[in-house]
């Protein structure tokens, strides 16, 4: 009985707000109906265009690192990578924020991932077992905001260190837990407090300066970030950049890594002082904190570079050799 | 350098291929879930042009912009989107403000243009996008039985930078952005939206 009556009175209002409804006249042939313009969404040849620029990016870097062992080099594809994944992107897709995106299809298989975002994620990763944290140094437009603000990098105290060391990974958990299920706090009316969340997204430092537009929060701490890293380097990268503590555990063991001398060792010293990141331990670099900057090769000896005639590190070599006394 | 391998070169060896096998073995299976590119789209019929588009959005002039259906607009003089029936009359007896903050509602005369009376006529109402903030005004107002609803609110791709997470998404309290697959842009063609609380 009900459901009839509801059925009747559903056709009855619906035909009461038909009566309602003006149609334009016709008039007569002398106007046609503008249909409204969708713009489309961003090509298929252009999303296949980032993941080329990644892989690109990638094997340059990792050619002008491992290679070619060059900082010049280095410092053009970061300042390339900030304009391009940076600025011209965005920000948005990048592998940290894909973290996110990859637990979600993991946890929940009605999501649906992106194959751009899986390349994101999984590629750099790859690299990274292959040649270290060439991302880090070479493609990261992150990473590259902070290393090209870096004036005069202090040390960081031994103590703190081991303490903040520890930060990416619980961030990483915390990223993980709240993108795949969300903190289950349920408020009075009964909707989830905190449900899922991107966590990385929503408190990324630097994508307030790539859109050039964010709430005060954003804006505060990115600015909060670049001016810390003008004196302590990479902050992001080493204490907090929950992808960087993937990169870490895959660069560990990876294939081939930064080697700082190209043939011998001479213990000088020289190239852990040039380190702005605390990366060089028993005068080699530390695979899992190394972020293949490109720094320490100028400062090493051996690492020959011809200005008026005489290498530059060795002048360096000898100065510091001469302050000890010892010729 | 012996040509034997070191405990410490077969450990690393063993990892990377662990490594590589665990990551190769995810990135297939995810891949095989793996969709075309998916975009936010603004579900009409939940939209309730609650203003949050505007705000909520990353961008500081938001990527929601609204948007007039042609074929089901009535064209009418006195359109409840365009001018605001509440204000006060001007000398020929029609409303003088404007619902639009932005006058972003633009309206040109089509058909035959009636000199005795510039009132008398039909309008194609347009909207000028690098006005319109997204608030919904004007979507309010058009809703039956005031007006035809032909005005909606829709995400403009050329201005929607794709992030990861909508920001109009996580506060829309009428959960009416989704995640839809490309291309075929259709408010029915995803599986189901985003899965947010």
């Amino acid at each position: 009985m009900w459901p009839l009556i509801l059925l009747v009175l559903a056709f009855a209002s619906s035909a009461l707000l038909a009566q309602y409804q003006r149609k334009p006249p016709d008039f007569g042939g002398t106007y046609t109906f503008p249909t409204p313009t969708h713009p489309e969404p961003r090509a298929s040849v252009e999303r296949a265009l980032d993941m080329v620029m990644l892989g690109a990016g990638l094997g340059l870097g990792a050619y002008l690192i491992l290679k070619r062992r060059t900082r010049a080099g280095v410092v053009l594809l970061s300042i390339a990578a900030i304009a391009y994944f940076g600025f011209y992107r965005k920000g948005c897709t990048c592998p940290i924020g894909a973290i996110q995106n990859v637990t979600l299809a993991l946890v929940d298989p009605r999501y649906l991932i992106s194959f751009g975002v899986l390349v994101f994620f999984f590629l750099p990763l790859v690299a990274a077992l292959l040649v270290g944290r060439v991302f880090c140094g070479a493609v990261c437009p992150h990473g590259a905001v902070q290393d090209l603000v870096l004036l005069r990098p202090k040390k960081v105290p031994e103590r703190v260190d081991r303490v903040l060391r520890w930060l990416p990974y619980v961030y990483l958990a915390v990223v993980v837990l709240f993108a795949g299920w969300g903190l289950p706090i349920v408020a009075e009316g009964g909707k989830a407090l905190v449900g899922r969340r991107f966590l990385i997204c929503e408190w990324d430092p630097f994508i307030g300066l790539f859109r050039i537009t964010g709430s005060f929060h954003m804006l505060a701490i990115g600015a909060g970030f670049i001016v810390a890293g003008m004196f302590y380097g990479r902050p992001y990268c080493r204490w907090l950049c929950p992808y960087g503590a993937l990169l870490s555990l895959c660069s560990r063991v990876a294939w081939k890594n930064v080697s700082i001398t190209p043939d011998k060792e001479l213990s000088c010293g020289l190239c852990a002082e040039s380190c702005p990141y605390d990366a060089i331990h028993d005068f080699q670099a530390d695979r899992a904190s190394c972020v293949a900057c490109a720094r320490c090769y100028d400062s090493c000896p051996r690492h020959v570079k011809l200005r008026r005639g005489q290498p530059v590190a060795l002048k360096l070599y000898r100065r510091s050799q001469a302050g000890t006394g010892v010729s | 350098m012996s040509e034997t391998t070191t405990r410490r070169q077969f450990i690393d060896r063993t990892c990377r291929v662990i490594g590589l096998t665990a990551l190769g073995g995810a990135a297939g299976l995810l891949a095989r879930r793996a969709s075309a590119h998916a975009v936010f789209q603004v579900d009409p019929v939940k939209c309730t042009a609650c203003d949050l588009c505007r705000t909520s959005c990353v961008l500081s002039l938001s990527a929601v912009k609204a948007v007039n259906e042609f074929s089901k607009c009535g064209y009418c003089r006195l359109c409840p989107a365009y001018m605001d029936v509440t204000s006060q009359p001007d000398e020929k007896g029609i409303p003088s403000g404007k619902v639009c903050p932005q006058d972003a509602l633009k309206r040109r005369v089509v058909g035959r243009e009636d000199p005795d009376d510039p009132n008398n006529n039909y309008y194609e109402y347009t909207v000028d996008e690098a006005r319109c903030t997204g608030c919904g005004k004007c979507v309010k107002a058009c809703k039956p039985p005031a007006g035809n609803g032909s005005l909606r609110l829709e995400i403009r791709y050329d201005r929607c930078v794709g992030c990861n997470e909508c920001g109009i998404l996580v506060t829309c309290p009428s959960t009416a952005i989704v995640r839809v697959l490309t291309p075929g842009l259709s408010p029915t063609a995803a599986p189901g939206g985003e899965p947010h609380a």
